[in-house]
């Protein structure tokens, strides 16, 4: 089992990154382009600071999607959900709240970390950057 | 950029097992929250069996994936678990006529991310720092 498991990690690797991205996309799009229409997002600002998050996410999604400049594009987002899970959900209020459960910042971590793998791994066989290596 | 690229490239093995624990930390968080009731959280009192086997395998398999033990099969139930709690807990949590399709809008992209993550190790295993690693070196 793990021999057959071991065999399909480039492909799911590239699976991972693309599942990433149109998770980030999401976020990006409910932000700039109000799709979908979400309460919390409904009067931004987009020179503001959630307003810059929108835009790095709305491109860095997109990207790594495509899988387009993988790793500094993942670096870049990986950072940007530290910040977001410090800004956001840690320091939310003035007196620090520490469990990611009762913060809500758990999905923040999860993004962070796995965009940290995805700078470091690249993007796997299936991206625009394999095909352009292989050109 | 290349160069860049190369530098991050070489930590590939060992943020593999930094990946791996954080992943397995914050599915371990909802099993604690749920069987062992810490934090105190209002949406887990008084589960139903079905939450309640979801909690035990966050648990068991969530302390399982920090340490890095039998990191592959681990990983594979993880997965299957939250593509299970995406569609049941998330996708469809308002009935079945009524499915959600935009997981913005049904809350499960933690669920989501938790089940590719998952899948990813299951194939990938454990990395330099973790149990498995250490008994295949003995």
């Amino acid at each position: 089992m793990n021999d057959t498991l071991a065999a399909w990690t480039p492909r799911a690797l590239s699976v991972l990154r693309i599942i990433t991205g149109l998770l980030i996309i999401q976020h990006g799009m409910a932000k700039i382009i109000g799709f979908p229409a979400v309460a919390m997002f409904a009067k931004l600002q987009p020179l503001s600071l959630i307003g810059a998050a929108g835009f790095i996410e709305l491109i860095g999604g997109a990207l790594l999607i495509l899988g387009l400049f993988t790793q500094p594009v993942a670096f870049i987002l990986s950072g940007e959900m530290a910040f977001a899970y410090f800004m956001g959900h840690m320091f939310k209020t003035d007196a620090p709240v520490f469990h990611p459960l009762l913060n809500g910042g758990t999905l923040a971590a999860l993004y962070c970390f796995t965009c940290l793998y995805l700078s470091t791994a690249g993007a796997g066989p299936w991206s625009v950057d394999a095909s352009m290596k292989k050109a | 950029m290349d160069q860049f690229n190369r530098t991050l490239a070489g930590w590939e093995p060992m943020v593999l097992s930094i990946f791996r624990i954080m992943v397995g930390l914050l599915l371990f968080q909802y099993g604690v929250a749920k069987i062992l009731t810490y934090p105190v959280l209002p949406y887990f009192a008084n589960i139903p069996p079905l939450i309640v086997a979801a909690g035990w395998i966050e648990l068991v398999l969530g302390a399982l994936l920090v340490l890095g033990l039998f990191t592959r099969p681990v990983a594979f139930v993880l997965s299957g678990e939250m593509a299970f709690a995406y569609f049941m807990g998330h996708m469809f949590k308002a009935g079945f006529g009524a499915p959600v399709f935009i997981p913005l809008l049904n809350g499960g992209n933690g669920a989501i991310l938790f089940c590719f993550a998952c899948l990813y190790l299951a194939c990938a295993g454990g990395g330099v720092w973790s149990v498995d690693a250490m008994m295949r070196k003995r």
